[in-house]
Formats: C-alpha cells, structure tokens, sequence
C-alpha cells in the first residue's frame, strides 16, 4: 500500500518507540490530539503519557528539557509544531545543543531528533509558512535535514533518531499528503536513510538544479518541461542534508553541466543559496560555463497570507523555467 | 500548595551563635566540621585562582562565589555521584564540593588539553561527566532548563536521582527560568532550585529585577513548595536543602530555594563593583559564612584554631599541587580546534576541501 510523507513520519516515529524505550516525544498537542497536522496520532495510546509528552505551551523548554533528557541518556524527539514558534527556543538549539558536545570536549552530548514542520503555499500566512532552515544550518554542531519524499521522511527520521548528534529534521507541511509523491515502504529497520548527501532525483547534463524539500516537486516539473519543450537535459540534485552540506555531490555534477540554478522557498539573502553559490565559485570557478541563479523568495519577513501576495512570494514552476532559459541561454 | 518560610524554623542558625543548639539531634558534629572544612576550602580555593587570574597565570575571566560558600556547600555537600549538578558561572567550586579532582579543575582554569572540556570552555566553566556536572554556557539560567530535562530522564528511569540547579536572582527575569520551573511543577519533577540571591546581577540591584522581597514567593505561582534561607548560614542551608533533596527523591516533586547571600568581589575579576557602597560590602563580609561557622562550631567545643590551620597548611599542599600539574600539562594542538564537534570528524571536509578548478 502506498503511504504518505505524514503516514512515513507516524510509522518512523512507531518503529523507533518499540525499538528504543528511550526514545520518547514531547510537544504541544502531540499527545490526545495527535499532532496539529496527525503526525503522532494513535501514539499516545500505544506508549502512554509518559513517552508521549502533551507539553506546556513553551517551545524553550520543549527544546531544553530534550536536551538534559539527551544528556542523561535517552532518546527525545521533540516536536515545533510550526518552525515559526522556533524562536523561544533559539538558545536551546543554537546555545546548548549545538554547542554541548564541543564545549564539554566530547564528554557530555545530546542526541535530539527536533521535528519542525515548516514551509508555505498553503494559506498559513506570516507565521504558518516561514521556512527559516538556514537559521540553523548556520549553526556548526547541529545535523539540518530536510527529506523531500516519502522514503526519505521515514529512513531519514529513523536514522536520525539513532545519530548521535542533535539532528533538526525540517518537515514540509505542503508534503504531508501531497498525492503524487505517495509510495510503497518496507516496514522495520530495513529504511535507516542516508543523512550525509545529496541525492540525484533526475540526471541531466546541460545544468544543475539544487534545491530541498518541497521545491524539488516544482524542480522536477521545470526539469520535465524543459525537456519536452527544447530536449534540455537538467540534473536536479535534492540537498537532503542542509547541514553539514554535501559540497562534493554538487561540485561534481555542475563540473559536468556547467550551469547551476538553485531553488529556495527560503528569502534570498545568506540563504542556503548563498552558501552554495560560493563554494562553487571557490571550488569550482572553472567548471561554470554561465552565471549561477538562484530562484528564492523576495527579501521580505515571511509570507503574506492573501494568495496573490504569497504566489508572488513563492518559487514556482515558471519561475524555475524562466532561471533555467536565461542559464542555458547564456 | 507553596509555602514560604522566612527563617529555617528548625535551623541552629550560625549566626545565631550565641543560642546555637547544641544538642542538634539531626546534624552530627562530623557533618558539622565537614560542612565547615568543605568551605574554608573552597574559599582557599577560590582565593588561589582570583591569585592565579591576577597574575596572567591563565587567560580569560573568573566569577568567584567568595562569601555566597555557604549556598553550595550546604546544597551539594551530600549529592550522590549519580545526582546531578547543573551550575551557572560561579559555580565552580561545586565540582570540588562533588568531588572533581583539583587536578582537572586547575586544568580547566589553564585551558590545557588535559581540562574536562579539552580546552575549550572560559575559565570559570568547568563541568565534569562523570560526576554529572554539566558544562555550563554563559546564557544565564540555561543551565535550569538543561537541569530540569536531567531530571525528566531520571523521572522517565523511575531511578531517585535528583537534580540540583542553580541560578542568581538575575536570571529569574529571564523566561526560561519561568520555562524551567512551570514545567517541573507540571512533571513534578525531581529537582532543587537553588536561587542565590547576591543581590547584584553583574551591576544591577535585586531592585531592578523584581518587585518581590523573597523570591521564594515565585514558588506559589508553580505549585510547589519554595523557601528562603539564611544563605550566610550553612547550616540552616544544608537542612532546607537536605529537606529538598529527600522530597525530590522520594517523588515529592521540586523546591526553589532562595538563599540570600552576597559575593564580596565583582561579578568577575575585572569588575571593581563600584555600583556598591563600602558599607554594604563591609555588613556583609561580617557576616561571613566560615566566621560565623566557627563561632557556632566552638561553642559546641568543635573548633580549634590549630585544626583551621591544619586544613589550610594542608589543603595548601594540594593546591600547589594541583597548580603546578595544570602549569606542566599541554596546551591542546591547534588542530583540535576542529575535535569534538559532531559524533563524527570534520577534519578532513575542513581542512581538504576538492577543487574543480585545475588553474587554481
């Protein structure tokens, strides 16, 4: 039976409960109502109030208390239930976990699993749709993924489970029950995912489009009418990974095509585009047969919620194909 | 529901030393000079690395507790090696109260190799695994949030490990100590806030930070029981702490403490702490915890000059000790500049990253 990216989440989480009695959650409204958008349903009545956390509306201490937990040895996979009530738990993240392991000199770590689901195009307005990634994959000591298909959001959230690092595992909620990316997994401990690289969703040799998430469902769409309008060939690279970043598979891949285009639903300024777009320019300066693109949001605080607003805001198919015709134009 | 007591009701008081009790039932008189010599070495201790700090001897800063001893002494004197301590920045002497090797503590002032962080936390930030202490950051009261997850695993473990967390009275402005304290209520979880209210956060009075005279009373607002002590007086912090201790462990769930006390120095050593009158300085340092301990200790006949002095000469040894091992140990190599980050190494991604461009 095919799954959804949600139902891949829900069976990940199941599996790495009964695996693992460490492992537990905590998070507002994860518990009797089974997540805002289902992603813990049917959990609290399989582990028990103990292991399934209804938390105290304070995103700090949903983050911290995870992180003491870690450190005396369990397994917490805490939850924000939208990436844009982060915020009270910046120090948490960015001060604690992400510095624990390196300011005790290895001696004391925390292994967390921070879910946050994230993302716009649904309406949400400014503070349901943010997608602020880069935010921490600007922080050394935290592993940042960000799986964009169903296999990938149930191997990726098993396997981060199981690193020993603390991992921010983005969620798209645009992807939750996206039809057309629904597919059959195994269950079990057959799918502990990659959580190193990137991964080529679409191998092309006339240029390169890196992007993550949701965006590489548009990505794909681009690639597939260019290919149909003037037989262009386009690489799309999904990141997975948005820290540490998988510089190798992307500097390899536009050292065949020459040309790279990246797609961000993130703002364009010191985005993840922006990192990318310099090491290429520093490591692979010579390969690159046009200018590199990007194709991100405006530089505006988040998404407005009325729709003509948010379309302009966000990337889309179009978009993506006006970036690609001026790179391979060029 | 809370409850708030202003004098430890059944404390011998210290500085009280003219009504101490001497036929103290609950205390044994060995408790009693531990309690005491545990402090005088700290304050030894402390003295020697604010001597050390002065004279260039290591980088960096030191936020000593000189004259708050009591606090720590009397809460952590009896922890269990499994018991955990989350401490703030002056809180360095509660790795020697729990038993950290002066060695690795001296190692830590130095930044050596050999430092429990490897060199990489300031000075003053010294924490210890295998005690469970935690390595403390400079973002105030972080360490309660840190403290209180502790205590949820031990909870979720059904083990009677507790926590002790402390924090200053400044960083009861802050949110997460809110954060920290609501969600323990809620969990009952168990764990001892301990608030040391020097009355200065940095330069800043008790004043600008609440409108509360006893910050205990902030217990009430999470359900569970809050007091403020004497905290000048170790004995009367060491049984308001040993009363905490055994209702965390017994399931009773957590205490916010409040010991009033005061540090003599700066908030750090390159602080003259001039937003303090002479006067206020000079009530407080007469009402010194060790002073007032050894009045109440000889009038119970258990103090004597040579035997203070027996501990100084000797502890003395064991800070030289220490002092010249830490001088001696290795600086780390620059490359463990890039150690200890993830579980996995990054040396190699940092330090040979593949060009593409053969001209360059």
């Amino acid at each position: 039976m095919s799954v959804t990216y949600l139902d891949a989440i829900n069976a990940a989480l199941t599996e790495e409960m009964r695996r693992d009695p460490g492992v537990f959650l905590i998070g507002e409204d994860i518990g009797v109502f089974g997540g805002a958008f289902g992603a813990t349903k049917g959990l609290l009545d399989e582990f028990g109030a103990d292991r399934v956390i209804d938390s105290p509306l304070a995103e700090g201490i949903i983050v911290s208390a995870s992180i003491g937990a870690a450190m005396a040895g369990l397994r917490p996979v805490p939850e924000i239930q939208f990436s844009d009530f982060i915020t009270p738990a910046m120090d948490a993240i960015t001060q604690q976990a992400a510095k624990l392991r390196y300011r005790s000199g290895g001696s004391q770590t925390c292994p967390i699993t921070l879910r946050v689901c994230y993302g716009g195009g649904t309406g949400g307005g400014l503070y349901h749709s943010q997608t602020n990634t880069t935010w921490f994959a600007h922080e050394p000591g935290l592993m940042v993924v960000a799986p964009a298909t169903v296999s990938d959001a149930k191997g990726m959230l098993k396997a981060s489970i199981r690193q020993d690092d603390p991992v921010i595992y983005f969620e798209h909620k645009k992807l939750y029950r996206w039809p057309a990316i629904k597919e059959d997994l195994p269950e079990g401990d057959d799918l502990l995912a990659d959580l190193f690289h990137c991964a080529i969703r679409r191998p092309g040799k006339d240029a390169t489009i890196v992007t993550y998430g949701f965006m590489l469902q548009l990505a794909l769409q681009a690639a597939d009418q260019l290919a149909e309008e003037n037989g262009a060939s386009i690489e799309v690279i999904d990141l997975r990974v948005l820290n540490p970043l998988d510089h190798d598979t992307i500097l390899e891949s536009v050292s065949r095509t020459g040309r790279l285009c990246i797609v961000q639903e993130d703002h364009r300024t010191l985005g993840i585009g922006s990192e990318i777009s310099a090491t290429v320019a520093e490591q692979a300066f010579d390969c690159l047969d046009a200018p590199i693109v990007r194709v991100s949001a405006p530089d505006i605080p988040a998404i407005p919620a009325a729709e003509p607003l948010e379309q302009f805001y966000m990337p889309n198919v179009a978009k993506i194909v006006d970036a690609l015709h001026r790179v391979l134009q060029y | 529901m809370a409850t708030k007591v202003k004098e430890p009701v059944a404390a011998a008081a210290s500085t009280n030393h003219g009504s101490a009790n001497s036929d103290n039932a609950l205390i044994g008189n060995d408790k009693l000079k531990q309690l005491y010599s545990t402090m005088l070495k700290c304050r030894l201790l402390e003295e020697r690395a604010r001597i050390l700090k002065k004279q260039a001897r290591f980088k960096g800063n030191y936020y000593a507790a000189v004259g708050q001893e009591a606090t720590a002494v009397g809460s952590t004197v009896d922890l269990r090696p499994e018991d955990t301590i989350a401490p703030s920045h002056r809180d360095f002497i509660a790795n020697f109260i729990k038993g950290v090797p002066l060695t690795a503590m001296f190692s830590q002032l130095y930044g050596r190799s050999t430092s429990p962080d490897k060199g990489r936390s300031a000075p003053a930030h010294c924490g210890y695994a295998p005690l469970n202490i935690i390595t403390p950051s400079s973002t105030i009261a972080a360490q309660l949030n840190i403290g209180t997850g502790v205590a949820l695993a031990n909870q979720m473990k059904k083990n009677d490990n507790v926590v002790v967390a402390f924090s200053g009275e400044g960083s009861t402005s802050l949110g997460f100590w809110h954060e920290a304290l609501n969600f323990a209520g809620v969990r009952n979880l168990p764990i001892v806030y301990i608030c040391q209210n020097n009355l200065w956060a940095e330069s800043v009075s008790v004043k600008l930070q609440t409108k509360v005279e006893d910050i205990s009373l902030k217990a009430i607002g999470y359900g569970f029981p809050g007091i403020t002590v004497d905290g000048n007086d170790v004995v009367a912090v060491y049984r308001v702490a040993q009363e905490a201790i055994e209702r965390a462990r017994s399931g009773g769930g957590p205490t916010l403490i409040e010991a009033k006390t005061y540090r003599w120095y700066g908030h750090s050593e390159i602080d003259p702490a001039k937003y303090r009158t002479a006067e206020e300085v000079e009530e407080w340092k007469a009402k010194d915890p060790i002073a007032a301990m050894e009045r109440y200790l000889s009038v119970k006949k258990l103090f004597t000059s040579d035997w203070k002095q027996q501990i100084t000469d000797e502890f003395a040894k064991e800070l030289d000790a220490a002092v010249e091992v830490a001088e001696k140990a290795p600086q780390p190599e620059p490359i463990e500049c890039l150690d200890y980050l993830y579980s996995f190494d990054i040396r190699e991604r940092e330090l040979n990253r593949k060009i593409y461009s053969p001209q360059f």
